[in-house]
């Protein structure tokens, strides 16, 4: 149920990579009527299906999701009539989301400066893999090469092999949703003075300036403490306790524990009915639990062997014991607390499939609400956008398509 | 205030009862784009790490807790830079009416606490908007402020669990058990937060409206696995781990360089690129046409990975990018969180860390805001992260008015203070107490 807090707010979506895409997104699931400008070919993602061959519905599981309740427009940016048309509606929109490649905008004269004279209160998101400046700014990338970047894979996988990254799209995600944060702070700005602003985010440096990257690089600077990869049932700093930390195999899958220092340890023995371990002097602090971590693991484990995910959930909560069940994608949707929040929700799309697609990120308790819609098949709204906002006529809009400008 | 200039969030004052990363980041940005955040602490429980570390406990400047490790401890100060910090005891009536005063002056209040903390403090939504209609103050429990996992408590790992994202990540080669556990949603939770309070802020300002936000921490990582979810409903072929690799691009993967620990990650995602590969390793193996077609490279992904290790060994990480960038490949160095991003040229150039003097912990290069304005030209706000209840003196004297004898007995009767109590790392002051008198009488 998308929110319009920010309803009455033109965004010109210019994505062709993930990020940016996200970032657009997320602004129209709170209100923005977001236009994305395509090549006359179709954004490239649409094609992102070499990896599911049997997908003969046409656009990708990752434009579907990135691009649901966009409009779509198609331009020949190649073209300077184009670039025009291009201009007139960053001339009239309130936000631009852009991915080209630093200088790209300026040379055809689209860039924020050029377009600020016009549109005084314009935001400008750029969203590139390493920012507008530096060395590295013309870098190829892909989730993969800028993940190794940021300091997150350096720490991920086990100490004799190679590091590993996190699955998805996860560091373009984050940094779509940190631009679309800072964007919506410029909206503020926009919205009580008529200043407009260019923000220039790069991938590299969100993920660089998360938590997990900057509480490692505390210690090391303050310390030199290095940071290595670890056994992952290994306890950091003998803050937690030295089993019971980690991913387990339980009746049915697998599930993660944290338990976070000393004080945990008589919660985790009532919890697996073994009172009888407080007061057994092996198990008596931690430095003793640590040696005999082996033993505690199996008594751990066989507790485990019989319980499902939903059972083990029950008791580590009952007992306060952090720690959840693994799902499988497959399983999210069925589970009764997103199911119960009707988080998931079916959208109907253009070829008759009924997809259930993720919702709000939040929830408002006091501004206007809609469905979700589809992502637009391309160029469904590019009549309707240049007639609305450039007040171009059908016979104009006929002439530009005849043209292979739109 | 209000010029061109000025920061986005420059005219906003933000409350935040949170600890950890997931609140304490979406403060953090909020401080960073200008916002006024107070950090609402209490010298009856602390969120900064132990009152009296052990010997062996990590992460203080020089390895030394010093006389209040509750202002050194680095992953505290990473995390809370622009901010203030005031300490109110908020289970006396004292403390409690100090925040309702501080309330009637802010903007926004957000908590990242067990959803049913803010309400046992009295300081329920309904009861806070009381005093200030059009407040914004948002809850971000893990899964959400209702259904059946509305009071269940979580952390960061247990949001990838959840969502799917742990089933996902590792090597595919291995179970689960060698997952490691991966606090990431924190981050999305707090960026998420920062979109939700300033959407709410420009609503306001347009309709006058508060607002309510419920987040649930789960829901928001899970936007960011939206096409996972989909692709099982769209095709047969179920999304399994897949480690360093994807089913579109071949060979890809991180490769073991010279030295100790070196890796640079390469990913060959179009036929170009192979090409140039092939030009730069000289394997004879590669030559020829056998292996130009990407399921021929799929097919083969083991062996390529054999010859790109063999390759990459003997040479510098560093020489192998600037080589591979050269020649259009996708290509990235691993570095770490320490010597590596410090000494990282690009993070350098963009100032990436700036020098930040830290009355208690001292001076050091500290990683700062993740946003670039053009409106800031060059400025960075970075204070460094407060010490407990700093601006105790300054919020209620110079904000709130309160008088010079009023605040001298706040430090009696132990509402405010600089120092936390006996327990308070351990789950509050009180609670432990509890506990010594319960263990006394057995």
């Amino acid at each position: 149920m998308p929110y319009g807090a920010l309803e009455e707010i033109i965004v010109l979506d210019l994505s062709d990579r993930l990020a940016a895409s996200f970032c657009a997104k997320t602004l129209g699931l709170y209100g923005c009527e977001v236009i994305k400008v395509e090549p006359l070919s179709g954004d490239p993602l649409r094609k992102w299906t070499n990896s599911n061959p049997d997908n003969h519905s046409g656009d990708s599981p990752l434009f579907l999701h990135l691009n649901a309740g966009k409009k779509s427009i198609t331009i020949n940016l190649d073209d300077a009539k184009g670039q025009n048309i291009l201009a007139g509606l960053m001339k009239v929109c309130d936000v631009v989301v852009e991915t080209h490649k630093p200088g790209h905008l300026d040379k055809i004269g689209l860039a924020y400066n050029q377009i600020k004279k016009f549109n005084p209160s314009v935001i400008f998101t750029s969203i590139t893999p390493y920012g507008q400046t530096g060395p590295y700014k013309d870098f190829h990338y892909d989730e993969l090469t800028l993940f190794a970047m940021t300091g997150a894979m350096y720490r991920e996988g086990l100490p004799d092999r190679e590091p590993l990254r996190y699955s998805g799209e996860i560091a373009q995600y984050f940094a779509g949703n940190a631009a679309a944060a800072a964007t919506t702070a410029a909206l503020f700005k926009k919205t009580l003075t008529g200043h407009g602003d260019w923000l220039d985010i790069s991938i590299q440096e969100c993920m660089a300036g998360h938590p997990h990257q900057i509480g490692r690089r505390a210690p090391f600077i303050y310390a030199g403490e290095p940071d290595p990869r670890s056994q992952p049932r290994t306890s950091a700093s003998g803050a937690r306790e030295p089993y019971a930390v980690g991913t387990f195999r339980c009746k049915d899958g697998y599930f993660s524990f944290l338990p976070l220092g000393p004080r945990m340890w008589p919660n985790i023995a009532k919890m697996i009915a073994r009172e009888d371990l407080m007061v057994d002097p092996k198990y008596d602090d931690t430095i003793k639990r640590s040696e005999n971590k082996e033993e505690l693991e199996a008594i751990f484990q066989a507790w485990l062997d019989n319980r499902t995910r939903e059972e083990i959930f029950q008791a580590v909560q009952a007992a306060g014991v952090p720690g959840s069940p693994i799902l499988e994608p497959e399983e999210v949707h069925k589970n009764k607390q997103f199911h119960e929040r009707g988080f998931f929700q079916n959208v109907d799309h253009p070829n008759g499939q009924t997809l259930r697609m993720t919702g709000d990120p939040f929830r408002f308790s006091n501004a206007p609400t809609s469905s979700i819609k589809a992502a637009p098949k391309l160029s469904q709204n590019t009549n309707e956008v240049l007639r609305k906002l450039l007040e171009l006529s059908d016979t104009q809009i006929e002439m530009l398509a005849t043209e292979n400008i739109i | 205030m209000n010029s061109e200039a000025s920061q986005p969030l420059s005219s906003i004052r933000a409350l935040e009862l949170s600890e950890i990363w997931a609140g304490p980041f979406c403060g953090c940005l909020l401080g960073d784009m200008g916002a006024e955040v107070i950090k609402i602490e209490s010298i009856q429980r602390i969120g900064r790490g132990p009152i009296n570390p052990p010997a062996n406990t990590g992460g203080y400047p020089d390895d030394d807790p010093g006389k209040e490790p509750w202002n050194r401890q680095s992953n505290f100060n990473a995390i809370n830079r622009n901010k203030k910090s005031l300490t109110l005891d908020l289970k006396t009536q004292q403390g409690l009416n100090s925040f309702k005063d501080l309330v009637s002056q802010s903007d926004v209040v957000f908590c990242n606490y067990a959803r049913t903390v803010m309400e046992n403090f009295g300081l329920s939504y309904e009861q806070v908007r009381k005093i200030k209609p059009d407040i914004i103050y948002m809850l971000m429990p893990g899964y959400g402020n209702d259904g059946p996992y509305a009071n269940y408590r979580s952390m960061g790992m247990a949001i990838d669990a959840i969502t799917g994202h742990s089933f996902l990540r590792g090597y595919p080669d291995l179970d689960h058990s060698s997952n490691s556990l991966v606090h990431h949603p924190d981050a999305v939770a707090a960026t998420n937060g920062v979109m939700a309070l300033t959407s709410a802020l420009v609503y306001r300002a347009k309709t006058g409206k508060g607002q309510f936000i419920d987040m649930s921490q789960a829901e928001s990582f899970m936007t960011h696995l939206g096409e996972i979810y989909l692709e099982n409903q769209m095709t047969s072929s179920i999304r399994k781990r897949r480690g360093n690799r994807h089913p579109d691009f071949a060979p890809q993967g991180v490769y073991k360089c010279s030295g100790d620990d070196n890796w640079i990650a390469i990913s060959i995602k179009t036929d170009q690129e192979w090409s140039e590969l092939k030009t730069i390793i000289t394997d004879s193996s590669l030559q020829g046409t056998d292996l130009d077609s990407l399921e021929a490279r799929l097919k083969n992904h083991d062996y390529l990975d054999k010859v790109i290790n063999e390759w990459a060994s003997t040479r510098d990480r560093y020489d192998v990018l600037t080589l591979l960038q050269a020649a259009g490949i996708t290509s990235g160095v691993v570095i770490d969180c320490g010597a590596d991003s410090y000494a990282d040229p690009h993070l350098n150039e963009r100032d990436f860390f700036q020098i930040v003097d830290h009355p208690a912990a001292g001076l050091y290069p500290m990683t700062g805001p993740i946003f670039k304005f053009e409106s800031d030209q060059g400025r960075i706000t970075h204070n460094p992260a407060p010490c407990l209840g700093q601006d105790n003196k300054q919020i209620l004297e110079e904000l709130l008015g309160y008088s010079r004898d009023t605040i001298n007995k706040f430090k009696t009767d132990e509402i405010i203070g600089t120092v936390p109590l006996a327990g308070s790392d351990m789950g509050g002051s009180r609670r432990v107490a509890n506990q010594r008198k319960e263990d006394s009488k057995d």
